[in-house]
């Protein structure tokens, strides 16, 4: 127990005079989570408001066209930029780039707002929109069809206010405005599963603590190849210390810096990202949080036994770094870090599959989002279990190689 | 103390045996030189004695047992001190000598006495709250030997301890070195100084490719035919003197000469006096331990 007190004690010691070590492992994820997180935002917000002017040419100037004006901008999707009355006013001011969008309502427009174009022998004027051509087609599009709908809603409004006054029913004088379509909740459909898809904050928070985890590559293998290259481990080993002993003692400093992590970045997302205008994050509660630890605690064991192969594979420590830097960046891309696992398509979905990180965002997503029991987790835990006993097994084989 | 009977060893996939056969008795309370070329084998034989590798044929006991139980019965018996500066960098002397006394088990009374004796022995006293990292290549040598002295070893393996250091520092730890037989260790020393193993060795093996050369004490291996006189003059050696006794010239005014007897000796040195030959360096019967390994190692070049 002496030896392993020793060892826990010096990887401690060393660790905390690694300045770029603890930089990498508790700065830079909460960088990327604060400043992912604020960035997709919007991304994960189904309905979110897009960040896109328009203005109204209300030609009209009718309680018709005043309505319809206002539904759109309830809708809240686009920013309502201006109100203008003439359309050379909105012309100019698209071409200043001041806004994206300008629906002109044509004289008129209240009073045919029940007549079908030529219906009655008079031609209806249309709607114009005018759009700035660098504007996104789909936005384009997504702004056409909430006119449409706003439309719609108007139109049904006033053909139940006048089916009322005809049939002499009652009816609240100056046409209230119905919130309708009633609201819709967005759903992700997701290999035959339907979950609420994530927040920036949940998808964010547990993807970047298993990136900044894995990144325990960097101090491990740093000292680990110093000690091979000046002799320590040779020393040590004739001092009859068994190099299970060496990787032991590494174990567990760096797994109690694993959970550090989780702590910190727990943190951050739940009381840092609102303080930046972001959504809290949400954790689970009772054995939800057994759950969410047992997959943080695999996702660890993972992480550090890959960091001991890495080091053991590398001769320098120049070489652990491009290795592991690398190797940690390729995981995280294929395994839905950087970008979630949903917005890709089937073939890399399947991929992702293969990344130990993917395993363990799939293991916290299970327990934050489905709130999935310990049976949801075990497949992911047995995974990350198998890859952590698999790296130690070969850094022990690799190490006694060198050595023999 | 230590003896080695017919031990040969063979690394995986090497074409030669890196040991072959070597036999060696290092008697106990001395300072024993081991010396080769680059890729004699000292740092091989090191290593077994260390319990650094394996699969080895022939024998080796200590004190009288085979040495894999005398390690695993006093495992501290043995202790390296390797070429590397086997340390933490980032750690203090006192950190590292804390994590290495760990390391050996020793309990927290021992563990700090035997840490203040190898401070002392060192003299780290001004470096110990110091990083190793920031230490000079001497303090680094001698933190080097103070982590091998702790546990109070038997035997001593130094492979190179004074490579890099500065003419003091090397002074002080060939001194030091020297000093721990009387302390109750016994010393294995390998290194390339031959003037450092004349200075401290009693007892020299010369290995090379893996067998030994030469082995028994210095005195002995050193001395030689009393008959050769090798000399350093003040100017030419008169050519009919030459002529006379045989002369070799070993370089600028060194000669080696062959005496009938060594009676003749006298008449040798007035005859130059004579000739206007002031002698700076005379050497009779004995020849020194470079002269002995270049001889014995065939002086080429290894790397």
């Amino acid at each position: 127990m002496n030896r392993l007190i020793a060892l826990w004690r010096k990887e401690t010691l060393a660790l905390l005079r690694d300045r770029h070590g603890l930089a990498a492992l508790f700065v830079m994820p909460v960088i990327f989570i604060l400043v992912m997180t604020m960035a997709l935002h919007d991304a994960f917000m189904p309905g979110a408001a897009i960040d896109v002017g328009y203005a109204i040419v209300d030609l009209d100037d009718t309680a018709h066209s005043q309505s319809l004006a206002r539904r759109l901008n309830k809708t809240g999707s686009f920013r309502l930029a201006d109100t203008v009355a003439q359309a050379d006013t909105a012309r100019q001011a698209i071409r200043d780039g001041r806004y994206a969008l300008a629906l002109v309502l044509p004289q008129g427009f209240g009073e045919r707002l029940l007549a079908p174009a030529g219906a009655d022998g008079q031609p209806t004027e249309p709607l114009t929109l005018m759009v700035d051509p660098t504007l996104n087609p789909a936005l384009q599009l997504a702004f056409r069809n909430q006119t449409s709908a706003a439309l719609g809603t108007l139109r049904a409004d006033e053909l139940t206010r006048k089916a009322g006054q005809l049939f002499g029913l009652p009816t609240t004088a100056n046409a209230p405005e119905r919130d309708w379509p009633d609201e819709i909740v967005s759903v992700a459909v997701q290999n035959d599963r339907s979950i609420r898809p994530p927040s920036s904050v949940q998808q964010n928070v547990p993807a970047w603590l298993v990136f900044a985890m894995f990144f325990v590559v960097i101090p491990i293998s740093s000292i680990l190849i110093t000690e091979r290259q000046q002799g320590t481990l040779q020393r040590l080993a004739s001092m009859g210390l068994p190099f299970r002993l060496v990787l032991l003692g590494k174990l567990l400093p760096f797994f109690v810096v694993n959970q550090i992590q989780a702590g910190l970045m727990v943190g951050v997302g739940m009381f840092g990202v609102p303080l930046f205008g972001g959504e809290a994050l949400v954790m689970p509660q009772g054995v939800g949080l057994l759950n969410w630890w047992l997959v943080a605690a695999a996702v660890s064991l993972a992480a550090v036994a890959c960091a001991l192969f890495v080091a053991s594979v590398t001769r320098t420590t120049q070489q652990a770094t491009i290795v592991g830097g690398v190797g940690n960046i390729l995981m995280g891309a294929i395994g839905g870090i950087m970008v979630p696992k949903f917005m890709m398509p089937a073939a890399m979905q399947t991929l992702a599959e293969f990344s130990p990180m993917a395993w363990g965002l799939q293991g916290f997503h299970t327990v934050m989002l489905r709130h999935g029991d310990f049976a949801a987790i075990l497949p992911d835990l047995l995974k990350l279990l198998a890859c952590a006993a698999a790296a130690l097994a070969a850094a022990i084989w690799l190490n006694h190689r060198h050595t023999a | 103390m230590l003896h080695i009977a017919d031990v040969s060893f063979r690394y995986p996939g090497a074409a030669a045996a890196a040991l072959e056969g070597v036999r060696l008795d290092i008697p106990p309370g001395g300072v024993y030189g081991l010396l080769g070329p680059n890729g004699a084998g000292k740092t091989t034989l090191i290593s077994i004695l260390a319990g650094l590798q394996s699969a080895v044929s022939g024998q080796i006991t200590l004190n009288g047992r085979p040495l894999a139980e005398a390690r695993t019965n006093e495992p501290r018996a043995i202790a390296l001190v390797p070429q590397e500066y086997a340390f933490y960098p980032m750690l203090t002397v006192a950190e590292n000598l804390q994590f290495f006394s760990g390391i050996l088990g020793l309990a927290r009374r021992e563990s700090k006495a035997q840490i203040d004796q190898a401070i002392t022995f060192a003299r780290l006293e001004q470096v110990v709250g110091k990083r190793a990292e920031q230490l000079s290549g001497g303090l680094r040598r001698r933190l080097n030997l103070a982590i091998g002295l702790l546990g109070k070893p038997k035997l001593l393996l130094l492979d190179e301890p004074t490579v890099g250091v500065d003419p003091q520092s090397r002074s002080f730890l060939l001194e030091s070195i020297a000093g721990l037989p009387a302390a109750g260790t016994t010393v294995l020393y390998t290194s390339h100084y031959m003037e450092e193993v004349e200075a401290i060795c009693q007892r020299v093996a010369i290995i090379d490719q893996g067998q030994v050369l030469a082995e028994g004490a210095l005195d002995d291996l050193l001395r030689c035919d009393e008959s050769v006189v090798e000399l350093v003059l003040g100017a030419d050696m008169p050519a009919e003197l030459a002529g006379r006794y045989q002369t070799t010239e070993l370089g600028p005014l060194a000669y080696r000469l062959k005496l009938t007897n060594t009676a003749a000796l006298p008449r040798l040195l007035d005859e130059l006096a004579a000739g206007g030959c002031p002698v700076h360096r005379l050497n009779v019967g004995r020849q020194n331990l470079e002269q002995l390994f270049m001889r014995l190692t065939r002086r080429s070049l290894r790397d």
